[in-house]
């Protein structure tokens, strides 16, 4: 079974948790073993949101996940990008691991969401699905499921 | 044992913070600026115990004359701030020894 790893960033955004909860159903749902990586703040809201662990069943926290982390630990990064630190914290992920990756990227400010695109574009060849979003995790949504129809086979 | 970043900066008060809550752009500026020299490391170098988050080329500082480094310090919610440290001088060498370029300056 190949492994998926999705790395979240700070959960100030509105849209992270309800995304998250969603792509890890997905991909489990797909065949793929999920693991999430957040920090402990994020990690509360995701166990609120799934109090029996039914959307994330694999949890680890972020720090010790960097610290411990290897190639080829994750066959797939999934990462959600919504902050400077989370580009920085997305570029090297993908540079350790090497892996298939994909970066959902959203801002609610156009020019700061371009900047996150053009920062990601230039230091890796991850697949990039973005939106201006903040509240509102529909557009997302949909590109995502767009985008992991090439993981489906 | 080796060094620990973590556990330095919760327990010493001898290191400087050159900017914090910072972009990483603005903190790889600051230590470009601030440094006698430059080196640089790939995302995810191991540098004082700690992973060193960011853009590739990430710049570490070395004062070699006054034993100090200065390094990107990352965190999600925070962003980056630049810390400026004392280190043992074997500290300096493994830096040199994973940098991926000659020095800068």
């Amino acid at each position: 079974m190949k492994k998926v790893l999705i790395l979240l960033g700070c959960p100030e955004s509105p849209s992270q948790t309800p995304l998250a909860l969603y792509t890890s159903h997905k991909l489990t749902k797909m065949g793929y073993d999920v693991t999430v990586a957040s920090t402990p703040s994020a990690a509360k809201l995701l166990e609120v949101s799934d109090t029996e662990e039914f959307y994330v069943q694999q949890k680890v926290d972020l720090e010790k996940c960097l610290e411990d982390l290897e190639e080829k630990d994750y066959d797939i990064l999934v990462g959600f990008v919504h902050k400077d630190a989370a580009v920085s914290y997305f570029v090297t992920f993908y540079h350790i691991l090497n892996a298939r990756s994909f970066a959902i990227v959203f801002e609610k400010d156009a020019d700061i969401l371009e900047k996150f695109l053009s920062d990601l574009k230039e230091n890796t060849d991850a697949t990039l699905i973005s939106a201006r979003a903040y509240h509102n995790p529909t557009p997302l949504r949909v590109k995502i499921d767009r985008a992991f129809k090439e993981l489906e086979d | 044992m080796s060094f620990c970043l973590e556990i330095y900066l919760q327990q010493s008060d001898d290191y400087e913070i050159l900017i914090s809550k910072s972009g990483f752009k603005e903190a790889k500026s600051v230590i470009e600026t601030h440094s006698p020299k430059v080196l640089y490391v790939k995302p995810g170098a191991k540098v004082l115990g700690a992973r060193i988050i960011g853009i590739p080329p990430i710049p570490i500082g070395i004062d070699e004359s006054k034993s100090r480094i200065t390094l990107p310090y990352t965190k999600p919610c925070h962003g980056t701030s630049v810390v400026d440290l004392p280190v043992e001088k074997e500290e300096i060498d493994k830096v040199k020894a994973i940098s991926v370029n000659p020095l800068k300056k």
